[in-house]
């Protein structure tokens, strides 16, 4: 049941950064020369998601069968002080969590699923489809497109679907289909697999898969992260977050939040943006995926196969296979435009983390918070536990997004699922 | 009067048939022309442009057009040159020379405030200061601040892009976009383009505030089927609809 606090708590808008940016965000551009893949979203998007990806509304009304949802899965997710984790760091500030693993599928990733589906499902199409890494964006997906009546077609990246079987069972259980990627079900997927038949796949391979999957069977391709629109629906994050710290007469000093596409952090901070310089951004990525510190600033390919446009983003380059690192839904080769502008502009901070310090950082919370949170959010909790140390002295409000649970990612602490 | 402005990308689909096309052009309907300097990389242009761009950069020959720049300066068209300052930036001066010598108007420059944000500021300054209008460049992505900024520094009309790249269809919303342009800049003359062909679109740009449309990507199918009754027809039809 839904109180009044929760209603008060839950925005009735969607926030989108552009028309606040520092300086203009560059249009994504097609790749090939006589052939326009700005176009093709056309046949892959839902018409509304594609509007509210280019028309650049600041403030997007949240459709009441929407707002329905979110509450039906858990929104407003909490909003806790980290007291026992800032008695174990001595730290004379205070820790803040968001915490989005209190929703129905475990992370963030249903906030965007529940809308996409939602317009896609209005259209009246034959499903949806989408690729996954660690499984998370999966899930979701499935259970948003279940709850529309809608088949849902998952191409999970192979070395996620080898490491977390479980994840594979949520998303039957939700009436979702998942294969493998690289997969038999595609043109791309089995050149793939032909000329790489050991790759442990990617998320670039992924899309590529289920776009061309989309194209062939009048699915809708359900759009995880990068596309500015999915940090638009996220903004649900940062809003709440903001509602909630007003509520308790609190001010955030430092915000910190993990970045694979960009979806939960852009979700997370950007509503905070509009407000000026005075709270300090930190993104953070996992060391083995520098895309930030190591990565250009350029435009680049959003899939590996070129089917999308390209984007000016802060990228390793399309081609970019990750070490299998322990964070599946970090190993993405670029991130969103809006964020990789900002950070350019040097309005957000940008951390990495090693493997030993994010299962550390993990630990401390479980010990401490009791929560096990997910690999990609052990990240932010990682950097905020070295902002803490670096930054004894100080009394400031930090803020963390811990953007999913991790119980289902425990074999990266050595058991087998 | 509204403002109807073809586009028209110098040296496509060669040099003789584009002068064809120029030589049937009702003048008496059209207010001011945009002629596309071809580009190495037009970035920001959907294929159809793009194609010309390429075409049109083995083609292009300065001797052909100065008679007919000298037409429509004669006739009262306003002349603007549509360039990417990556192309110009390293001979800005000969070029901004070169425009004004064959009595254009003013630039648009579609990636100045994109790729190049840091000096557009002195761009447009100098510009200013030759005299030579600067025609910003916006689309639903500009933020609202650099909106505000970019347009205050110019007295002309502003550009208003409303898709993500020339001549493709992705759907926007018509009403929201026009209302967000108009409150920011009061009172300026709004141009639109990128996308633009039917009648419905033109009427409805106009009932919003609209001060004219820039159209491009639409003429390059009758001139590339040499279709010159179609064009004349067309040019002469968008007047009306424009005027009504
Ligand atoms: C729990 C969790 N957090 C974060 C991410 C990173 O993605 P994004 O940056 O798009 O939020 C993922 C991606 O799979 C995830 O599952």
């Amino acid at each position: 049941m839904i109180t009044s606090v929760n209603r008060d708590i839950m925005p009735e808008n969607w926030y989108n950064v552009v028309p606040d940016l520092p300086e203009p965000l560059a249009p994504p551009r097609d790749s090939k020369q006589d052939f326009s893949s700005i176009n093709l979203l056309n046949k892959i998007l839902p018409k509304e998601v594609l509007k509210q990806e280019f028309t650049f509304r600041r403030y997007e009304k949240i459709p009441d069968e929407v707002m329905e949802q979110y509450e039906q899965i858990g929104r407003p997710t909490p909003l806790i002080r980290a007291r026992n984790l800032e008695k174990h760091l001595g730290y004379r500030g205070k820790i803040f969590y968001k915490y989005e693993g209190a929703t129905a599928t475990g992370s963030h990733k249903i906030n965007t699923a529940i809308p996409q589906a939602y317009y896609a499902m209005k259209e009246g199409v034959n499903g949806v489809t989408t690729e996954t890494g660690a499984g998370q964006w999966g899930s979701a997906t499935a259970l948003a497109a279940s709850l529309y009546g809608l088949p849902a077609q998952i191409f999970m990246v192979r070395i996620s679907f080898e490491q977390k079987p479980l994840r594979k069972t949520v998303m039957n259980l939700y009436n979702g289909n998942v294969v493998p990627s690289p997969s038999t079900l595609t043109e791309y997927g089995r050149k793939i697999l032909k000329e790489h038949p050991d790759t442990p796949g990617t998320l670039g391979i992924g899309i590529s898969e289920a776009v061309e999957y989309a194209l062939d069977h009048d699915y809708r391709y359900m759009v995880a992260s990068v596309m500015n629109v999915s940090l638009t629906h996220q903004s649900v994050i940062g809003q709440e977050t903001k509602k909630q710290l007003e509520i308790l007469g609190e001010h955030a000093d430092v915000l910190i939040g993990c970045v694979g596409g960009g979806s939960n952090f852009g979700g997370f901070t950007f509503p905070f943006i509009p407000d000026g310089d005075e709270t300090e951004i930190i993104a953070t990525t996992a060391d083995e995926v520098p895309k930030f510190s190591r990565g250009d600033y350029k435009y680049d390919l959003v899939d590996s196969a070129g089917v999308l446009p390209e984007l000016r983003m802060y990228s390793l380059g399309a081609d970019f296979v990750p070490p299998t690192i322990y964070a599946g839904g970090l190993r993405y080769h670029g991130a969103s435009p809006s964020l990789s502008l900002l950070i350019n502009r040097g309005r957000i901070k940008s951390d990495e983390v090693t493997e030993s310090e994010v299962k550390d950082a993990l630990r401390t919370f479980a010990n401490t918070q009791g929560i096990i949170a997910a690999p990609e959010s052990g990240h932010a909790i990682a950097t905020a536990i070295n902002y803490v140390k670096a930054h004894r002295n100080e009394n400031k409000t930090i803020v963390v997004n811990v953007s999913g649970h991790g119980m289902l990612d425990l074999s990266i602490f050595g058991e087998k699922q | 009067m509204k403002k109807l402005i073809p586009y028209f990308t110098l040296g496509y689909p060669d040099n003789s048939r584009l002068c064809r096309f120029l030589d049937i052009l009702p003048v008496e309907k059209i207010n001011y022309i945009e002629f596309g300097f071809p580009s190495d990389d037009p970035r920001y242009d959907g294929p159809v442009i793009r194609k010309t761009h390429s075409v049109g950069n083995s083609n292009f020959s300065d001797s052909v057009y100065s008679k007919y720049f000298d037409y429509f300066y004669k006739n009262h068209i306003k002349m603007y040159s549509l360039s990417y300052f990556s192309d110009i930036k390293d001979r800005f001066d000969e070029f901004i020379a070169y425009l004004q010598k064959n009595r254009f108007s003013g630039i648009i420059i579609p990636d100045l405030i994109i790729d190049y944000f840091s000096e557009s500021r002195g761009v447009i300054e100098d510009l200013n200061k030759r005299g030579f209008e600067y025609i910003p460049f916006f689309s639903p992505a500009t933020p609202d601040s650099i909106i505000k900024n970019v347009a205050s520094l110019t007295d002309s009309w502003i550009y208003y892009g409303l898709q993500p790249s020339t001549g493709i269809e992705i759907p926007y919303e018509l009403d929201y976009t026009t209302e967000r342009i108009n409150t920011l800049l009061p009172g300026r003359e709004i141009t639109y383009g990128f996308g633009i062909k039917s009648d419905e679109d033109i009427k409805n740009l106009m009932k919003n505030g609209g001060s004219g449309v820039a159209i491009g990507t639409y003429l390059v199918k009758m001139i590339d089927s040499g279709d010159e009754k179609g064009f004349v027809d067309y040019i002469n039809r968008m007047r009306g609809v424009l005027d009504a």
